[in-house]
């Protein structure tokens, strides 16, 4: 499969999903560059930084100190320079409302974080397929949640 | 002889009375003569009195005769006059024809008047005696306003009296409106002590959504993590590791799922009352398809057939209701028997309360009735209610896992509807559970 090369911004704050994630790319192979930031502030701060390339995905965790998930989200979506980045909401929990709260401020997927390692490195290969192939609208409600597809 | 010699002597006295007499009457005669003389002496001169008269009346009858023969010229000329009268008397009689004429005509139409006039009287006539009906009428009218004004009089005596007592009511009314004021005074203390309590509840209960969503989250972070790094050892390290070690990871792995899988559930079961209860008109049906669209995965494993018949809409709270099917769909999914494809049918109806003779519903409303009947392992009849209950399972998680919180969602949901659900279940033959609620 022929793949372009994918600048990956990862806002977390927990340095375990940081090595997941960093892992999960590494045992992936795919041709990609991973920049990681650690709180809402940096996330945004990176994202307006015009020394900075900007990423081609977002993958944002809600939970993180001084400026959550959400706010980062809403301010993406209302910049100008901002609003065509791909954010791919990356939780823990599954909570309902959050996730059409989600929807509705201009997420582009949500995933739960599979609890076994090679469900996530699959979940990670999934979406980073969807974006390098280009297709960055949103989808229907129904196809939100990226769940896991076996085979 | 005496006698006669008196005979004789009054004879001699009558002759000589006689002879007295006739002297007397001589000399009448003589006077008399003497009279009638002297009267033709007259009578000769009056004579040629007569005559000299008639010698001037001749001369006055010839003046008479030329006067006469004056007068015959005289008609003459007014005989003359009297024809050319005569002509315009006959003119006058021709136009006296043709104004007579006229005159019948005029006659004719004063006639046809007359007949009209007569006709116009007549109706006239009626005229009059309708007034007079009218009139009587009116005069009855007239005593029935007597009488009515009599009435009013009685009813405006009256209503003095009730406006007497209206005042009466009406500084009772003041009286109770002051009391009412203190009453009203005393409520919104009251009401201001509701509104502080209130406040104090939206406060606890954010407190209680933060702590939920804490727990959802920071329970669940550290216990997915320890399920990623176990993954993570058992694919890269697996050769590294004893058949004991990855025995006693695959334990741990397990142990962690079942405690991801208790949050989740204790999660939805706090949420179900945490959460705002908003009642909207929803057609089952399509709460139906979303749960099954969401358990696909298991339909098709288990071969399962989902049989759908007369739904109905109800107002319920959607997203609770889909977590009552969610869970009803897949205890039915998950405690089918082996071998045999699952057959879960699914109905819902609007009954009459007093058609389904059960003491805690109450005959006069309408209820939303669902059925949800499967043909897996059952239960004993005794664990009807003990199901349930939170945390109570039937079967050892090593046979058929669960937190035994999934049915005592079901009945929570169910009571927050105001229903009951009752479960009936025979072992080996299946299961039914049967959800009752006002329909709105």
């Amino acid at each position: 499969m022929s793949f372009k090369h994918l600048n990956i911004l990862l806002a977390d704050d927990d340095t375990d999903d940081c090595i997941f994630f960093k892992q999960a790319l590494h045992e992936l192979i795919l041709p990609t560059s991973l920049t990681a930031v650690h709180d809402g502030e940096q996330l945004m701060q990176f994202l307006t930084d015009e020394t900075n390339e900007l990423p081609h995905i977002l993958f944002l965790d809600l939970n993180m100190p001084r400026k959550n998930g959400f706010e980062c989200l809403s301010e993406i979506k209302l910049s100008e320079k901002l609003k065509q980045l791909p954010v791919i909401v990356f939780s823990t929990s599954f909570e309902q409302e959050v996730v059409n709260m989600l929807y509705q401020n201009g997420a582009q997927y949500f995933i739960r974080k599979p609890s076994e390692f090679s469900q996530f490195k699959k979940i990670i290969q999934q979406s980073l397929t969807l974006v390098a192939q280009g297709d960055i609208s949103q989808p229907t409600k129904e196809n939100f949640v990226l769940t896991v597809q076996n085979g | 002889m005496d006698i006669r010699k008196e005979s004789d002597e009054e004879d001699l006295i009558s002759a000589n009375k006689q002879l007295v007499l006739q002297k007397k009457e001589n000399e009448k005669l003589i006077a008399e003569l003497s009279i009638a003389n002297k009267e033709l002496a007259f009578q000769k001169e009056e004579k040629g009195k007569r005559a000299a008269e008639l010698g001037i009346a001749n001369i006055e009858l010839a003046f008479q005769d030329d006067e006469k023969g004056k007068r015959a010229a005289e008609l003459g000329i007014a005989n003359k006059e009297l024809v050319f009268q005569d002509e315009e008397k006959e003119k006058r009689a021709a136009e006296l024809g043709i104004a007579n004429i006229e005159l019948l005509f005029q006659n004719e139409e004063k006639e046809k008047r007359a007949a009209e006039l007569g006709i116009a009287n007549i109706e006239l006539v009626f005229q009059n005696e309708e007034k007079e009906k009218r009139a009587v009428e009116l005069g009855i009218a007239n005593k029935e306003l007597v009488f009515q004004n009599e009435e009013k009089e009685k009813r405006a005596a009256e209503l003095i009296i009730a406006n007497k007592e209206l005042v009466f009511q009406n500084e009772e009314k003041e009286k109770r409106a002051a009391e009412l004021i203190i009453a009203n005074k005393e409520l919104a203390f009251q009401n201001e002590e509701k509104e502080k309590r209130a406040a104090e509840l939206i406060i606890a209960n954010k407190e209680l959504l933060a702590f939920t969503y804490v727990s959802s989250h920071d329970l669940q972070e550290p216990l997915r993590k320890i399920q990623t790094f176990v993954t993570i050892i058992l694919e890269n390290e697996n050769k590294n590791l004893s058949e004991n070690g990855k025995y006693n990871f695959q334990r741990m792995q397990l142990a962690a799922g079942r405690m991801q899988q208790l949050i989740d559930d204790l999660l939805s079961f706090s949420r179900i009352n945490t959460t705002e209860l908003k009642f909207e008109k929803t057609d089952l049906n399509i709460i139906i398809e979303e749960v099954k669209t969401e358990l696909k995965d298991t339909i098709q494993e288990k071969h399962a057939i989902i049989e759908v018949a007369e739904q109905c809409s109800a107002n319920i709270i959607a997203f609770q209701f889909r977590q009552l099917m969610y869970n009803l769909i897949s205890n039915a999914l998950k405690f089918s028997q082996p071998n045999i494809p699952s057959h879960i049918v699914i109905k819902s109806r609007i009954v009459k309360g007093s058609k389904l003779n059960n003491s805690k519903l109450s005959p006069d409303k309408n209820y939303c009735h669902i059925t949800v009947a499967d043909n897996g392992i059952g239960f004993e009849s005794h664990f009807s209610e003990r199901i349930f209950e939170v945390f109570q399972k039937l079967h050892s998680k090593e046979v058929y896992s669960g937190t035994g919180i999934g049915l005592a969602i079901v009945k929570k949901i169910v009571e927050n509807h105001n229903g009951i659900i009752i479960a009936t279940g025979e072992l080996n033959k299946g299961a039914t559970f049967d959800i009752y609620f006002p329909s709105n």
